[in-house]
């Protein structure tokens, strides 16, 4: 028996956004009587951040604190519409729209206060902790929550922004080709170092070493979260999960959860992740979103690595032992490839 | 339309069980099936009273049908199966399922079985005597009655060695699993080698068996075991694992067992 | 259709309802008495999300005869905060950013509450034992098995603070 140690390498570029564009978000943002705000949207949050991220926009924009912004998302009949939460899109597509909404509510709310106060809603600021103040002089104040009911019981005004974001579709130019597949790229570098047992074939990832650029991290640990997420499910789809375990046969599909594999906890591997921050130009806050890609970059580097550790190349998914196993006897034995 | 019919008793209980009926013990299986609809029940036989115990008697160690994963590694009895017990199911499935329901488990589930099997184990079913634990394997698609208990000889944790292969750590199904009772010190004396998932019940490997017999618990030794390991069984493809995976891969988990070198 | 009247305790309340012949636990917590706290994953026995205590120990209550709980005590994870103050445990999995989707929590939270009422200082070994029976999809497991350790030891600070 013979425990092979293998190492891998991929990177990738990731675009963010559906294919040449053409995918609208909306945000819709109001006051209540008691001085917050609500953002209503259409895009999902399935455990992503959505609502954590587009709150954060959502209230640097307008200049209130986090605690007064509520997200209200996932029903199409109450929210306006918006394309959906794919293609690692929510971030930018979703939060440009929200500041352009924010952005609208806000300048109402600072004409609401300027008729309070009675000075120009140019010369006014906000605090970011629920006040209103006329620039160079802190004293003459009112709070957000003042404003935002005198808009509405004495004003008769809202104090409310309507925010799409669109990147229009590209067309191809039919002689050339040419076309403007996106407008923002996010990128990763991925190692993975793993085990092979030329024996039976199993594979144990064992350390994993990442890199992703993906704009500004609009908040950190949720960043963090979805990439150490991302990257066990992407060793779960390269080593792991399919429903067809023996495609094209469509046999012995998996039942259950015992059935479909998936890595257990027992498997956690460490992950040291560094975050390279580049805010990018068209992106909230210089936001673009780890999304999909966190995943992708593991299944070409657990891939390479099966084929450091034991020379055998598995090109269909997920890399069983099985497969492997196949490998290693038509190659006569393992291979390694060695360290270079 | 599903009925449930609680009883006082298990004599009782056996009574009332027949076609078209299932008996209850921890629900791991029976409830998968209510739960999806299955058409092949539409009673559901329950008892009161459940045997839970697990107790030397002069014949061996006595573990009731009803007794769970959890009530064996809790008891010092049956020391030897607590390897056994502690790679079934999560915490929650071991609070759960029994030794009688693990009787009836199919393919990839039933590695307590392939554990009984290898120890000789007999199965008491109401109002009829022991039967081999073997014989009552070969004929378990037969409706015949509900298992009271079963009788496992008292072993030491060093003769018999369980090892269970699963992809998922630390808690998945067997790719395949395997029990060896090595009767006897040094050299192993009319051993038993038992597999789960090589077959459509767990099978003993009687030619590797025979062939162990004697022999040093050695590379050398037990190379002639090794050349026969899956002889006589009768793996099949499921999601987990194909036939010939598991014909490839099991001398090998049988050599790393006899010689402990641990399962990855 | 004959349907059985079932007590139980349900998170250290009185809870009686009718339930049809053959209903799982798990449909009775939710629709029959209105606990939506646990949640019904797979209905197979193999995704835990469904994981209550019944008599201090964790099952499993999809692949639990609901009348099989007549008289017992049931804990779910709607009765771990006291009030407006979460459990430690919530606390835990809220500040170590240990949920996502959150489909899998309530399980989570029961099984670790279980494993924390037996081993007042689980190893991590300990805790990924505890879960074991538990899928989570979102986080690769890490920071939940993190967010139990944290827990454990905010409790052990706790009960010396008591003494």
């Amino acid at each position: 028996m013979a425990i092979h140690k293998g190492r891998g390498f991929a990177a990738i570029n990731y675009p963010i956004g559906m294919n040449l564009g053409g995918d609208p978000a909306q945000a819709l943002v109001h006051s209540t009587p008691d001085g917050k705000f609500m953002v209503a949207l259409s895009a999902i949050d399935l455990g992503q951040g959505m609502k954590s991220v587009t709150r954060q926009i959502a209230a640097e924009t307008i200049g209130v604190p986090v605690e007064d912004v509520y997200v209200d998302t996932a029903d199409s009949d109450t929210g306006p519409h918006d394309m959906g939460s794919f293609a690692s899109r929510g971030t930018h597509r979703v939060g440009n729209a929200v500041i352009r909404a924010a952005a609208e509510a806000r300048k109402q709310l600072l004409e609401a206060a300027a008729e309070e106060l009675e000075v120009n809603a140019s010369d006014l600021d906000t605090d970011g902790r629920g006040n209103i103040h006329v620039k160079g002089a802190p004293g003459r104040s009112i709070t957000v929550m003042e404003t935002s009911q005198a808009a509405q019981f004495k004003q008769g005004r809202t104090l409310a922004g309507r925010g799409i974001f669109l990147i229009p579709l590209s067309g191809t130019d039919p002689d050339t080709g040419e076309m403007t597949p996106v407008s923002c790229f996010a990128h990763a570098a991925l190692v993975i170092d793993l085990e092979v047992d030329d024996e039976t074939g199993e594979v144990e990832v064992t350390q994993i070493n990442s890199a992703y650029e993906v704009g500004r991290a609009l908040n950190p640990r949720l960043v963090e979260q979805q990439l150490i997420g991302g990257a066990w499910m992407g060793v779960s789809h390269a080593l792991y999960e399919t429903t067809e375990p023996y495609y094209p046969d469509r046999s012995h599909g998996p039942v259950d959860f015992n059935h479909y594999v998936m890595p257990g906890p027992g498997q956690i591997v460490p992950h040291h992740i560094a975050v390279l921050e580049r805010p990018a130009e068209d992106a909230p806050f210089g936001g673009k979103g780890p999304g999909e890609m966190c995943a992708n970059p593991v299944l070409p580097a657990v891939a390479n690595a099966v084929y450091n550790a034991v020379g055998v190349r598995c090109d269909t998914l997920p890399i069983t032992p099985e497969k492997i196993l196949r490998g290693l006897r038509a190659n006569g034995g393992a291979r390694p490839q060695g360290r270079r | 339309m599903l009925t449930v019919e609680t009883y006082a008793n298990m004599a009782e209980a056996a009574g009332a069980v027949g076609d078209r009926a299932r008996y209850l013990g921890g629900g791991t299986l029976v409830m998968q099936g209510v739960n999806y609809g299955d058409q092949s029940f539409d009673r559901v036989v329950r008892c009161r009273e459940v045997d839970r115990d697990i107790r030397s008697e002069s014949g061996g160690i006595r573990i009731g049908a009803g007794a769970t994963m959890a009530d064996i590694l809790a008891s010092h009895e049956v020391e030897f199966l607590h390897q056994v017990a502690r790679r079934i199911g999560g915490p929650a499935i071991r609070n759960m399922a029994t030794v009688g329901g693990n009787l009836f488990a199919q393919n990839p589930y039933g590695d307590l079985t392939t554990a009984l099997l290898a120890l000789d184990a007999q199965v008491l079913r109401i109002g009829s005597g022991p039967e081999p634990i073997e014989s009552f394997l070969s004929g378990r698609s037969r409706p015949r009655g509900l298992v009271e208990a079963v009788v496992v000889p008292r072993v030491s944790s060093g003769e018999f060695r369980f090892a269970k292969v699963s992809r998922v750590k630390p808690k998945g199904a067997s790719t395949l699993c395997l029990a060896v009772w090595l009767r006897g010190g040094g050299r192993p004396s009319d051993p038993r080698i038992a597999w789960g998932n090589m077959g459509p019940t767990p099978l003993r490997a009687k030619a590797a068996e025979r062939a162990l017999n004697g022999a040093s618990l050695d590379e050398a030794g037990i190379a002639p075991v090794l050349a026969v390991a899956t002889d006589g069984l009768d793996p099949q493809d499921d999601a987990l694992a194909s036939a010939w995976y598991r014909r490839e891969v099991a001398a090998v988990h049988l050599k790393r067992l006899l010689l402990r070198q641990g399962v990855r | 259709m004959a349907r059985t009247a079932l007590t139980f305790t349900l998170n250290d309340a009185e809870a009686a309802v009718f339930v049809d012949p053959g209903a799982n636990l798990i449909d009775v917590l939710r629709r029959g008495v209105g606990d939506l706290s646990p949640k019904q994953g797979c209905a197979q026995g193999s995704c835990g999300a469904c994981t209550v205590l019944i008599d201090g120990v964790p099952h499993l209550a999809c692949l639990t005869l609901a009348e099989t709980v007549e008289g017992r005590r049931v804990e779910t994870s709607g009765g771990l905060a006291d009030g407006p103050d979460l459990h430690p445990l919530q606390k835990a999995f809220m500040e170590g950013f240990a949920a996502q989707c959150g489909f899998c929590t309530a399980g989570m939270l029961m099984a670790a509450r279980a494993l924390l009422d037996r081993v007042p200082n689980p190893s991590r070994e300990e805790v990924i034992e505890a879960i074991s029976g538990n899928l989570c999809r979102c986080t690769g497991y890490e920071p939940i098995v993190d967010a139990i350790l944290a827990a454990a030891q905010e409790m052990q600070g706790n009960r010396r603070m008591m003494r």
